[in-house]
């Protein structure tokens, strides 16, 4: 049995054995070190790291989840040795070496890490499953089809079960399908995707990892973990606050170039400004994307509430000089209210506007661009059925929007009927 | 000493305008650009290309923008910036005129 390490290769989680954990930060000390001159090094490490991941991926599957030392020695080689500082420093024999042995190299490391693979098979692997809405092959958005994966059930079944749902309860479901909709995170890398699927909880797992946490416990490790884990959380908050940074210089860069420039695929010469500020979008936690998917459903009620409020105060102003019964003090014109009316709504609609896109931007342009459309339906559907219910059930809306059909018959001239 | 081992340094000195030329054409992501090097002399790996584009990046030849991708985080697509394009000019012509040098000594 092998110890597994799971670890971060620039934001996406990889298990590792402990060969291959200690090949790999080997390497990659090696890397920061020969760029510890470079500006760039962060952001040339971060690729490194995705590289690398990207080559893992090569070497997993289903039933293969841990990534042995021997795949990770045949990676390195393939990597090869990270170029010092391109400045004068440079010119050392060693790096110009690479050219010729490095594909030799990769070959003979190619036989030598096949022959490894063979043997190691790993210890069953235990993924915590999670919902997430697989896109592939999906009808709508995807929900249904992780429902299925999540369940272990054929989708046809899941869809059927929703339909049927959604004519007994009259389209309460579909409500439960938007709502899945938003909070469900996008399963997008092969990570999730496994996550998504799960494997069968048994009792060989259960065990082993039980056996993992005694261990642990008796050699005082529990200790390390959980100042391990208080790391990680600080870590994580400042992640967040850098988050919410770059999500705004984002956005802002994003509107003002106008939207055909999605998010985080910044455009080649308007986006300059974030491509130049070297940023990428952090790939985001399961929860953040549920916390996100929430946020912006109750944002878009939030903003449609808002809008229909201001709606009917500025009509109340309107059509009776006063706003909601309150008169307006002497010596303040109609318009001036009007423009104090404006002002205050902008104050309150722009906070809720710029979390919104805020939001948008950090789910992804696809993704977000659908979010949005939804948010929009979401919108007018509120406002809609609010309108509806007020003229039906309120006598006072009915009478102020008979008020603001005569006003628009006398000021405009045209013929709107009566509506009662 | 073996030829190859001669050219080692014009090599490594000539990545940078190749990768240019690779760049000036469509965008594309970096094991595209290693593709298309792997099977001619000048093969190369992550470790040198990665500093090298960044290298390129700083200078405002090269730019890149994010792409999603079905099988994992979001991927850097790398083109040529104008700046980029008016410099290749200038190194193609060079290029070109070391190779009528070359051609015209000897017999």
């Amino acid at each position: 049995m092998q110890k597994v390490i799971t670890v971060s290769l620039n934001g996406n989680a990889y298990q590792l054995d402990e060969d291959a954990y200690t090949r790999l930060s080997r390497y990659l000390d090696q890397s920061a070190a020969a760029l510890a001159n470079n500006p760039d090094k962060a952001e040339i490490v971060a690729d490194l790291e995705q590289a690398i991941g990207e080559k893992c991926a090569r070497f997993l599957n289903a039933h293969k989840t841990v990534v042995t030392g021997a795949e990770l020695h045949q990676i390195i080689a393939e990597m090869g040795p990270v170029d010092g500082d391109p400045g004068p420093a440079a010119a050392d024999p060693k790096t110009t070496a690479g050219f010729g042995a490095s594909t030799g190299a990769g070959a003979a490391d190619a036989t030598g890490a096949a022959g490894a693979a063979g043997v190691a098979g790993g210890p069953p692997p235990f993924v915590s499953r999670r919902l997430y809405q697989i896109s592939d092959g999906a009808v709508l958005s995807g929900v249904c089809n992780g429902l299925a994966a999540y369940f272990a059930v054929d989708v046809t079944l899941v869809r059927a079960i929703f339909i049927a749902l959604f004519l007994v309860t009259g389209g309460v479901a579909l409500l439960g399908y938007v709502v899945l909709m938003f909070v469900v995170p996008y399963a997008s890398t092969s990570e999730e995707h496994a996550a998504a699927r799960g494997l069968p909880f048994n009792a060989r797992a259960l065990v082993e990892r039980a056996k993992q946490k005694y261990s642990q416990y008796q050699n005082g490790e529990w200790r390390g973990a959980r100042d391990e884990w208080r790391k990680e959380w600080r870590r994580m908050r400042a992640e967040w606050r850098f988050e919410r940074r770059r999500m705004r210089t984002e956005w802002r860069t994003h509107w003002r170039f106008g939207r055909g420039s999605a998010a985080p695929g910044a455009p080649f010469g308007a986006g300059g400004a974030t491509a130049a500020g070297g940023v990428r979008p952090a790939p985001v936690s399961y929860i953040t994307h549920v916390i996100i998917g929430t946020l912006l459903a109750v944002l878009g009620i939030v903003s449609a509430i808002l809008t229909i409020g201001w709606l009917l105060v500025l009509m109340s102003l309107i059509l009776t000089g006063a706003v909601m019964g309150w008169t307006l003090p002497h010596g303040i014109p109609f318009w001036a209210a009007l423009v104090v009316l404006v002002v205050l709504y902008s104050c309150f609609a722009w906070p809720i506007r710029a979390l919104r896109h805020a939001a948008y931007a950090s789910v992804g342009s696809y993704h977000g661009a659908w979010v949005e459309a939804w948010n929009g339906i979401i919108a007018c559907a509120v406002v809609v059925t609010v309108l509806w219910f007020g003229f039906h059930h309120e006598t006072e809306v009915r009478e102020l929007f008979n008020q603001f059909v005569h006003w628009w018959n006398s000021v405009i001239g045209g013929n709107l009927g009566d509506w009662t | 000493m073996p030829v190859d081992q001669k050219f080692s340094a014009i090599r490594k000195g000539l990545l940078e305008y190749l990768v240019l030329r690779i760049v000036s054409g469509t965008t594309v992501y970096v094991p595209d650009i290693l593709k298309r090097l792997a099977d001619t002399e000048f093969a190369t790996q992550e470790g040198t290309l990665y500093p090298l584009l960044s290298k390129l990046r700083r200078e405002e030849l090269v730019d890149y923008s994010w792409q999603e991708s079905d099988s994992g985080p979001p991927r850097k697509y790398y083109r040529l910036t104008p700046t980029g394009q008016s410099y290749l000019a200038e190194l193609d012509a060079y290029w070109a005129l070391i190779n009528t040098t070359i051609s015209s000594l000897g017999s």
